[in-house]
């Protein structure tokens, strides 16, 4: 059916239009991120600290003489002990930083006010959660790329795999990672409140992936948890392909599981976000504050 | 295709009513004939939930190219209809249609037709320019991109933002903000303008030229649905107004209309210092004397006191020997023409900012 109202409206309804929109919905979100000065501590400072405390803790476990690194090589297979660590609590950050940001996401907006005015235009509203995730892959692909940068740099770590596939092996894990921060996204919104939510998914993350220990040393019914959760295989493959020179096919367990993950995360995000809109509709969810 | 812009019919919105909020439901979806123990099982046979009646039977035909204003207190279901008529929340019950479009079933298309003012300043980007907000909601109304940026740019002049356009909104003033949010719901030129309390917060002068502006839309053709609690603003501006309280449509009519039904009544204003409530008491016991409404002006102890009565030659000597007891005394008395908020008081008993 045409409107008949005058004035017309210039909205132009199209495919093009909605690529157009999600655009500017990244480009706003990269420009507000570049305009608080923190981005700065978030990018150079946060890579060093989080791992540092574990690399300390093993410095002093392994004794004065680091005799005890070969009992660590001997367990892990791992001769670089530091970056074992880094790639582990990478991961743990990584999610951790997902879960904050694109789970927090709409919450912020509903607080700043601007959710509702976003609501208000006819683009399509996946685009909301989809564009905020461009500026979060930007600075997380520059988080990883500094923590490989400072650690080699402070550390003397050197990768001796692919960084093509250690590359792969990152791309692969998006869909799951980013996926669980859709669902995560819709929850806060009709919760109001998720922080505990948060702290359980990264705590059960900390204990059961083995950021900084293998999972073989876990008990069984801990190891069989360990292999519902994507952060295992995600920090299993990086692993190897970083520090392992693992081969495409050494990678293929790891990567399909992080497939099979990623379609699974990436489908209950989007659905609890259907539900979540539709529910909002009714109960008035989005304006309130 | 009806010849209204916005249409609606019987709107009912019920929401839960939440406990400590002072929701009080009004009614139950079904009564429990005993109060039940509350089960610690969280999978059980849920209790019904209380509903509150936010808007409760709206009718509105508005028509094309109209200034129709919703009027009404805080509560009264204003914003309700208006979310409901721009899809932010779904109905109950009842139907409505924007620019034909139902809001339920063509949400998108509804949106399209509409350019809708929401929370005022807080609608904005203050990280952003004033420019850059324009440019970034331009995009998701799907202007193409030529087209937009003739369109921000005409809106930039129009509100008088040239000078500032490239600074970011937090350094910009309440007024600036608010022309901002209001260029937003212009930048696609929709045919329908919903604008919710848009003078809220902005000094006499930036309410005086939005007012100006608002008048100068409707000459551009867009019908618009004005909310306000400033009395003045709807009688000023509007075409027609709805008097909505306890989420009902009291009366509708032009404001010329509206004020004609109280023609047969006398408005006394008052102004007096120590005033009492049981000076009101004794007033409103009078049988000339109807909808007695007191309100503190200002911080000294000044009030004025708003009456309606049917017979002000009878009356005033018993105002006048009823006010000047115990240090109450009378200020200053006007016998005035009816006003819109009087109209209000008529109809609801209160009021409008109670």
């Amino acid at each position: 059916m045409e409107a008949t109202l005058s004035p017309q409206s210039l909205g132009r309804p199209g495919f093009i239009s909605d690529l157009r929109a999600f655009w500017a919905i990244v480009r706003r979100e990269w420009t507000i991120f570049k305009r608080y000065p923190s981005w700065i501590i978030a990018l150079f400072i946060w890579p060093l600290i989080f791992p540092m405390m574990y690399i300390l803790t093993a410095r002093a476990l392994s004794g004065i003489d680091g005799s005890g690194l070969a009992v660590f090589t001997k367990t892990t297979g791992a001769s670089n002990f530091i970056g074992y660590i880094v790639v582990g609590t990478t991961v743990w950050m990584w999610q951790n930083i997902v879960l904050w940001d694109v789970g927090f996401a709409l919450r912020n907006e509903q607080m700043r006010g601007t959710l509702e005015s976003n609501w208000l235009s006819p683009t399509w509203r996946f685009s909301y959660l989809l564009g905020h995730t461009g500026p979060q892959l930007i600075t997380m692909t520059m988080f990883i790329l500094i923590t490989a940068l400072e650690f080699g740099l402070f550390f003397g770590v050197r990768f001796n795999g692919s960084p093509w596939l250690a590359l792969l092996v990152m791309l692969v894990s998006v869909p799951a990672i980013y996926g669980l921060g859709f669902a995560f996204a819709s929850i806060v919104i009709t919760a109001k409140e998720a922080h505990t939510f948060v702290f359980l998914v990264r705590g059960l993350v900390m204990i059961f992936c083995g950021i900084t220990f293998p999972v073989s040393l876990l008990p069984g019914w801990m190891q069989t948890i360990a292999t519902w959760m994507p952060q295992t295989y995600m920090i299993h493959g990086m692993r190897a392909a970083a520090f392992a020179n693992a081969s495409f096919a050494d990678l293929w367990p790891d990567l399909r599981a992080l497939l099979l993950f990623g379609v699974f995360w990436l489908t209950l995000g989007y659905l609890l976000f259907r539900w979540m809109e539709r529910r909002a509709r009714r109960t008035g969810a989005i304006g309130q504050y | 295709m009806s010849a209204f812009a916005i249409e609606a019919y019987q709107l009912v919105k019920k929401f839960p009513a939440r406990p400590g909020t002072g929701d009080k439901p009004a009614d139950r979806e079904a009564s429990p004939a005993q109060p039940k123990k509350r089960s610690l099982w969280p999978f059980g046979k849920k209790e019904p939930k209380a509903l509150f009646t936010a808007v409760d039977g709206v009718d509105l035909q508005i028509q094309s190219g109209e200034i129709f204003g919703l009027l009404g207190p805080n509560g009264a279901g204003k914003s309700t209809t208006i979310r409901m008529l721009c899809t932010l929340l779904e109905p109950t019950s009842g139907t409505a249609h924007v620019n034909g479009y139902d809001v339920v079933k063509q949400a998108n298309e509804v949106r399209r037709s509409l350019g809708t003012l929401l929370a005022g300043e807080r609608s904005i980007y203050w990280k952003l320019t004033g420019r850059e907000n324009l440019e970034y909601f331009a995009a998701l109304y799907h202007i193409p991109q030529a087209m937009a940026k003739q369109r921000v740019e005409e809106l930039i002049e129009r509100m008088e933002l040239k000078d500032r356009a490239n600074e970011l909104v937090e350094k910009y003033s309440t007024g600036m903000r608010q022309r901002v949010a209001i260029a937003k719901a212009l930048l696609a030129r929709p045919p329908i303008l919903l604008l919710d309390e848009p003078t809220l917060g902005l000094d006499p002068q930036a309410a005086r030229n939005l007012r100006e502006l608002i008048a100068q839309l409707k000459q551009e053709g867009h019908t618009i649905l004005l909310t306000t609690h400033y009395m003045e603003e709807a009688d000023q501006l509007s075409d027609r107004i709805g008097i909505i309280d306890t989420g009902k449509v009291i009366a509708l009519d032009t404001p010329e209309g509206l004020k004609r039904r109280i023609d047969q009544k006398e408005i006394i204003r008052l102004e007096v210092t120590g005033w009492q409530e049981y000076i009101g008491e004794k007033l409103r016991a009078l049988s000339e004397v109807s909808n007695l409404v007191a309100r503190k002006q200002g911080e000294a102890d000044l009030w004025e006191v708003n009456l309606q009565s049917s017979n002000s030659r009878a009356v005033l000597p018993k105002l006048v020997e009823n006010i000047g007891q115990n240090g109450t005394r009378l200020v200053n008395m006007n016998i005035v023409k009816p006003s819109l908020e009087d109209v209000f008081i008529h109809l609801t008993g209160k009021a409008l900012r109670d």
